[in-house]
């Protein structure tokens, strides 16, 4: 019961197989009464969601629709042991995503057939892979682009450690290979049981990162195609996108995908609309690579989960379509120079400067505040969080309307993830040692998906350079959607076991170390 | 005057009393996690209704 950073043992919050903590934290009257509001406003977009008949039908027929009552649990996690300026970034991104996750959702009931039934609504809708940029669709202000597969798998394993396990069960029961990844396994799973809205004009399907997702996207297209008659599109952007002469395939490939758009939902692509989401595309950049360079210097502000779930959001699924999260770069960036100036820090103790890599765990997606807290690592910035910052045109010319596709291209190649994943040995090994350097860290905490078959192949690359160049380098395995197969424990016990034994520290909040949450949300 | 006064301040006293009220109880909820608590035992029973519908379960 503390107001002091660090003061709590975070650990004693957790009851041994429980499902839930046994309290909230105290933070001091000022950030208590801060988060009780926020929490206030959570419990009011969850309760003006259920308002609706149709969600409450929707709640009671799709399975994942459970995880959602771990919502107000998914923020305290990510705002264990913050406070101040900390906290307040932590709920202004928090709190927007689970707005904008609550508007997909009720968008995703208005036009399913089995639901809301908006037919007229769903002629407008277009519906997009999880893992894929929404850049095609900036241009489309009167279309709703909606992803089903962001609230069905992606963001429920955010929520529930175990969200994915029916799922990816059932795509193995079905015969699908079980050493693909398991996100689009889940994916492909939610589609063959049944448990996915149907609805919208299109869909428009991308190679996102791998052959996993490629099968789980065929899966799910025959149903959608075959089945529920929606055409498919599959945008198909070049795996080796840092090579000039692939650049003018990926445009033609946008050319195709607008094309296609307009041909299924009857509208017409809207320069004046894409330039105004370009220009915020840009500015969250901006903000981006402001905080990055903070996080260049002993007070990082915004770093972890702050930075990482953030910037999967804004710059994949949102991609300066909504003007709400220009307010909340902005708001966020103020609060971070106002803490770097007072030279804050998020906890009592820095020990390390980490650069985290590979692709990471969403069933403990909190893990990096965990090691900021158990350990004093700084989680500076992580893999998914380097993306692009090319400037993108935002002035209507016909010349930049060229360069607009081009823009588009490229934001679609260099998708979260598979900016990285793919495209060669430079954007995956040798930038990560640049940062590590730009961002003088003496630790690299290397993710080990282990059904990723793009970095395994790296391995004993990553331990070389390591080694030359000094570099702590942590091995972190994990299977991404499925806990079964390494728990969250069994992630914790890998950094344990490497501060334990080869740095030969203890830890700063020795609760934290072991934790009985097998059975947690 | 002094009736409308007194009905004026009984009606802002009542208000308070209703926020006061309404601030005990979810300060309670959030500090204690009840909501989470009530949730986490609804959730097996949600489970077993899903398992209950009928699926067109095919690939």
């Amino acid at each position: 019961m503390a107001k002091e950073i660090g003061k709590d043992r975070l650990g004693d919050f957790y009851k041994d197989g429980g499902k839930v903590r046994k309290r909230r934290e105290w933070r001091g009257v000022e950030d208590t009464l801060y988060d009780y509001s926020r929490w206030l406003v959570i419990m009011a977009t969850l309760g003006k969601f259920m308002m609706k008949p149709r969600n409450v039908k929707a709640f009671f027929r799709y399975r994942w629709m459970a995880n959602y009552l771990a919502v107000p649990m998914m923020v305290d996690r990510h705002t264990q042991g913050l406070r101040g300026e900390y906290l307040r970034i932590c709920h202004t991104e928090q709190d927007l995503v689970i707005d904008d996750v609550a508007k997909l959702l009720d968008n995703l009931f208005r036009g399913d057939r089995r639901t809301g039934n908006d037919t007229e609504f769903s002629k407008k809708v277009v519906l997009v892979d999880e893992n894929e940029m929404t850049a095609v669709m900036m241009g489309f202000p009167t279309l709703k682009c909606l992803s089903r597969e962001t609230p069905s798998t992606y963001v429920s394993v955010l929520l529930n450690q175990h969200a994915a396990e029916h799922y990816i069960d059932v795509a193995q029961e079905f015969g699908l290979a079980g050493d693909v990844c398991p996100m689009p396994e889940a994916e492909a799973g939610v589609s063959i049981d049944d448990d996915a809205p149907i609805l919208g004009a299109c869909a428009i399907q991308c190679n996102t990162t791998c052959d996993g997702s490629l099968l789980g996207n065929g899966v799910i297209s025959r149903r959608l195609e075959g089945e529920d008659g929606i055409p498919v599109f599959q945008l198909a952007a070049p795996l080796r996108h840092r090579e000039d002469d692939v650049q003018e395939y990926a445009a033609q490939e946008i050319r195709n995908a607008i094309a296609f758009i307009e041909k299924h939902t009857g509208e017409k692509w809207d320069w004046k609309e894409y330039f105004e989401c370009a220009k915020r595309v840009n500015y969250a950049t901006k903000c981006r690579q402001e905080w990055l360079e903070m996080n260049r210097t002993p007070y990082p502000q915004v770093f972890g989960s702050n930075l990482a779930l953030y910037t999967e959001t804004n710059y994949m699924a949102i991609c300066g379509r909504l003007a709400a999260f220009e307010k909340a770069d902005r708001k966020i960036t103020r609060l971070a120079h106002q803490a770097y100036e007072k030279k804050k820090r998020a906890a009592k103790e820095y020990r390390h400067r980490a650069i985290i890599w590979g692709v990471q765990s969403h069933y403990y997606m909190d893990f990096l505040v965990w090691l900021l807290n158990c350990w004093g690592i700084v989680p500076l910035t992580d893999m998914l969080s380097m993306v692009s910052t090319r400037e993108l045109a935002e002035t209507d010319t016909p010349e930049n309307r060229e360069t607009a596709i081009y823009d588009m291209a490229w934001l679609t190649e260099n998708m979260i993830m598979r900016n990285r994943t793919h495209g060669g040995y430079k954007v995956l090994l040798d930038e990560l040692w640049e940062f590590t350097q730009q961002f003088n860290a003496d630790m690299v905490i290397l993710w080990e998906h282990m059904s990723c078959k793009a970095l395994t192949g790296m391995h004993g690359m990553f331990e070389d350079r390591a080694r030359e160049l000094g570099i702590h380098l942590v091995w972190v395995s994990h299977d991404l959607f499925d806990p079964r197969i390494i728990s969250r424990q069994g992630v914790r016990d890998q950094i344990n076991n490497y501060m334990r034994t080869v740095m030969r520290e203890e830890p700063i909040d020795p609760s934290l170390e072991v934790l009985h949450d097998e059975e947690s949300w | 005057m002094n009736q409308v006064m007194k009905f004026i301040l009984k009606l802002l006293f009542r208000l308070l009393l209703i926020l006061l009220g309404f601030f005990v109880v979810t300060f309670t909820v959030y500090l204690f996690n009840l909501d989470m608590k009530l949730t986490a035992a609804i959730e097996p029973w949600l489970l077993k209704h899903y398992d209950r519908i009928e699926r067109d379960a095919h690939l």
